[in-house]
């Protein structure tokens, strides 16, 4: 379902933290808005569960090419507010 | 030639985990069918993998997993070159729930809803790539796929691959987690799945199969690798063959020329006469062609009763693993031979006058000084395997 409003990093990052433990990341709770996907063992088919996760709970779409930069758990929150953003001008 | 050993053994079924368990349990007269199926139900993944492992891996291969740790825990292959280490684990099937659980997804929601594990998780060689990975085996791998036949074949060409010098340790076997909706209606339809529920191999009632599920996973080496690192010999897989019955797609050869031409063909290998061999463990599906027609096939490589070995099914009590059941039944010969007893036929009370051979329907019975066996299995499409099964 699309948000009416736009979320905040900390309703992001707790979704994001969320959607790793549902997929069973080790570490998947403790994650920070600087960990790096390498550092949770976290590959490109993880990232395909986790990018659907946000894209249903914020009505948003991310395209393929804007995933690559995605390095972290930081990259992923911010683009998805970024998203959210564009959605909602 | 090189002699291929046993140095560890691995099981899943409805009658438990781990070999010797599950021998103790067939020994018990006890049965694993519930419900008109064999299934797995104490199998806990997270005892053998990670959460994310297991999240990420169908049942088959989990049971695939599970067994190969077994066998690698028993077999112990310290100092092995990753290179000289190979992976021959199949499956009937692959991964079936995988499959029926996205082709729905995919039918109801569309792309979005298809899992990006799909692939990773349903290819029947998912099993054999995620054992390597485990152990580091670098060697050849792969996936065979001939029915119910696989764990007979994955064992077999095992075998060859250490007598052809590409590997000194083979990680070997068959897994099977098909009792999911699809596949249970499409045996069902078929006619080849007991309506009675009931799997009684050779007796008069018979009405079919009944679908269980598990694996079985042997560790193989070089007779000359497992005796330098000083690992303990369980056994070895003396003879190996194989034959296409080019008959029907799913009946078997009414002669039963397929059967009798592997079993001789793995006799021939093993270098073994038919009166070496002191026990078969049979394919006895339980469905009325197969017991028939092995019985026929027994009859002519080994002779009538009384000439020819005792013969027992161990499908009788856990059903019938497809892809696993010829792996779980060469753990079950190698059992045999080292305790020197036979497993029952369960169910076995009216006899069919077409089987007319000595099926141990009241055992165990020992078998001192037992020396070889055969295991058989026959696949749909017409694929046999035999092996020969000999003690250390």
């Amino acid at each position: 379902m699309a948000e009416k409003t736009i979320p905040t990093e900390e309703q992001v990052l707790a979704r994001v933290r969320e959607e790793l433990a549902a997929i069973k990341v080790p570490g998947a709770e403790d994650a920070q808005m600087d960990t790096q996907w390498s550092e949770l063992d976290v590959d490109s088919l993880d990232l395909v569960e986790l990018v659907k996760a946000l894209e249903d709970e914020y009505g948003i779409q991310i395209h393929d090419d804007e995933l690559k930069p995605i390095k972290g758990v930081g990259d992923a929150v911010a683009l998805t507010i970024r998203l959210a953003q564009a959605q909602q001008a | 030639m090189t002699s291929v050993v046993v140095t560890g053994r691995g099981v899943v079924t409805s009658l438990g985990e781990g070999a010797d368990p599950f021998f103790d349990a067939l020994i018990d007269r006890r049965s694993g069918i519930a419900d008109g199926v064999g299934p797995a139900s104490e199998f806990d993944p997270e005892r053998w993998m990670t959460p994310k492992e297991a999240r990420r891996a169908d049942r088959f291969a989990q049971f695939a997993i599970a067994a190969a740790q077994q066998a690698w825990d028993e077999a112990a292959p310290e100092g092995l070159e990753p290179e000289r280490g190979a992976v021959v684990v199949g499956t009937g099937v692959g991964g079936l729930e995988t499959m029926e659980r996205n082709t729905l997804a995919w039918l109801q929601e569309g792309e979005r809803a298809v899992s990006p594990m799909f692939v990773p998780m349903m290819m029947p060689n998912a099993a054999a790539g995620l054992i390597a990975m485990r152990f580091g085996l670098h060697g050849p791998g792969w996936s065979i796929a001939s029915a119910c036949a696989t764990g007979g074949h994955a064992i077999g060409e095992a075998k060859r691959m250490i007598e052809r010098g590409e590997a000194d340790l083979v990680v070997a076997g068959g897994t099977e987690a098909a009792l999911t909706g699809v596949c249970l209606a499409a045996f069902k339809r078929m006619g080849a799945t007991s309506r009675e529920g009931i799997s009684r191999p050779f007796d008069l009632r018979r009405d079919g199969f009944v679908m269980g599920e598990g694996a079985a996973v042997l560790v193989l080496e070089a007779e000359e690798h497992a005796r330098a690192r000083g690992a303990k010999v369980l056994g070895r897989i003396a003879g190996y063959g194989a034959s296409n019955d080019a008959f029907h797609i799913t009946q078997p050869d009414e002669d039963g020329r397929g059967a009798v031409q592997a079993i001789r063909a793995a006799l021939a290998d093993a270098g073994a006469e038919p009166g070496d061999v002191g026990y078969v463990n049979a394919h006895g599906t339980s469905t009325p062609f197969n017991d028939k027609i092995e019985t026929k096939a027994l009859r002519a490589v080994f002779g009538a009763n009384g000439s020819a070995p005792p013969v027992s099914s161990t499908k009788s009590a856990i059903g019938h693993l497809l892809g696993a059941a010829g792996a779980v039944e060469a753990v079950v010969s190698l059992s045999a031979i080292e305790r020197g007893l036979l497993p029952p036929t369960l169910n076995l009370e009216e006899p069919d006058p077409e089987c007319d051979l000595d099926y141990v329907p009241d055992g165990p019975r020992e078998a001192p000084g037992l020396e070889a066996v055969v295991s058989n299995s026959f696949g749909f499409g017409g694929q046999n395997a035999a092996l020969v099964l000999a003690g250390a």
